[in-house]
């Protein structure tokens, strides 16, 4: 299975939070794995929280603009999956810009992917968030289906 | 935690040093706006956490990891992830302790 093909799979698949309560990076993420678990695609969620940890503690995966994309390959992970959440409040993420993220892309990728199409799935997902028009529409979208409407809309 | 979710973990660490070691995937994270990241700090939580691996099982997760990469291999409808060999009916799901497939030698993950 190629880059190509696994790609737009996940995206057609993504799962979208509208009001992600927690204010807390871990207490997110917990969430964030919690609702990918309840869709099928993990196993169980806790050894997946232990390597989005570790990934952040290799350094932090807020790129910015209000904008963190945590990412995994997992040996629990069943299938590839993009959660995106909303935070109205924003969460503390150690962004470079020192603002709080309202947007988290967590892009999950089942080990048997190759580590390049997990990167471009990384890659694939920031997209959604990299013009300041589509992160507006995104946080002023109205609940969940909206979201993943746009969702669709902006993935070329 | 168990003998199995200690080598769950020490698999996904290693399918992060793996993206942290690659040129190609580093660059293409930096050009994406992610810090460089140090895979000094990852090696040494390589280190800790095979230390409380039991010996026998580390050398079998070593052996598959140097030869194919991945030391682990999920079981799905009885069919080995790693080499997609369907085992044997004898071969009983082991949800919590480790079992290594007969056919490529990973170690199976029944969850």
């Amino acid at each position: 299975m190629g880059i190509a093909t696994i790609v737009p799979a996940v995206s057609q698949r993504a799962l979208c939070i509208p009001d992600l309560g927690p204010r807390k990076r871990d207490a997110a993420l917990q969430l964030m794995l919690a609702h990918a678990r309840a869709s099928g695609a993990l196993r169980e969620a806790d050894s997946v929280f232990d390597a989005l940890l570790l990934r952040e503690r290799l350094g932090s995966t807020g790129v910015g603009k209000g904008v963190a994309v945590p990412n995994a390959r997992a040996l629990a992970v069943l299938e590839g999956r993009w959660v995106l959440a909303r935070s109205e409040r924003g969460i503390d993420w150690n962004s470079p810009d020192g603002l709080p993220a309202h947007l988290v892309l967590l892009v999950l990728s089942a080990p048997e992917t190759p580590m390049i199409a997990h990167v471009e799935s990384v890659a694939r997902a920031m997209t959604l968030t990299r013009l300041a028009r589509a992160r507006a529409r995104l946080l002023e979208a109205r609940g969940a289906e909206e979201m993943a409407a746009i969702v669709q809309q902006v993935m070329p | 935690m168990s003998a199995l979710d200690r080598l769950v973990r020490l698999h996904d660490l290693d399918l992060l040093r793996q993206q942290v070691m690659d040129g190609a995937a580093a660059s293409r994270l930096a050009a994406l706006g992610f810090g460089t990241a140090d895979p000094a700090p990852l090696a040494r939580a390589r280190q800790r956490l095979a230390g409380h691996v039991d010996a026998r099982w580390l050398g079998i997760y070593e052996r598959a990891h140097g030869r194919y990469g991945r030391g682990l291999a999920a079981v799905r409808g009885r069919v080995c992830q790693g080499c997609h060999i369907t085992l044997p009916t004898a071969a009983l799901p082991a949800p919590d302790s480790p079992k290594m497939c007969e056919s490529c030698g990973r170690i199976l993950c029944w969850r």
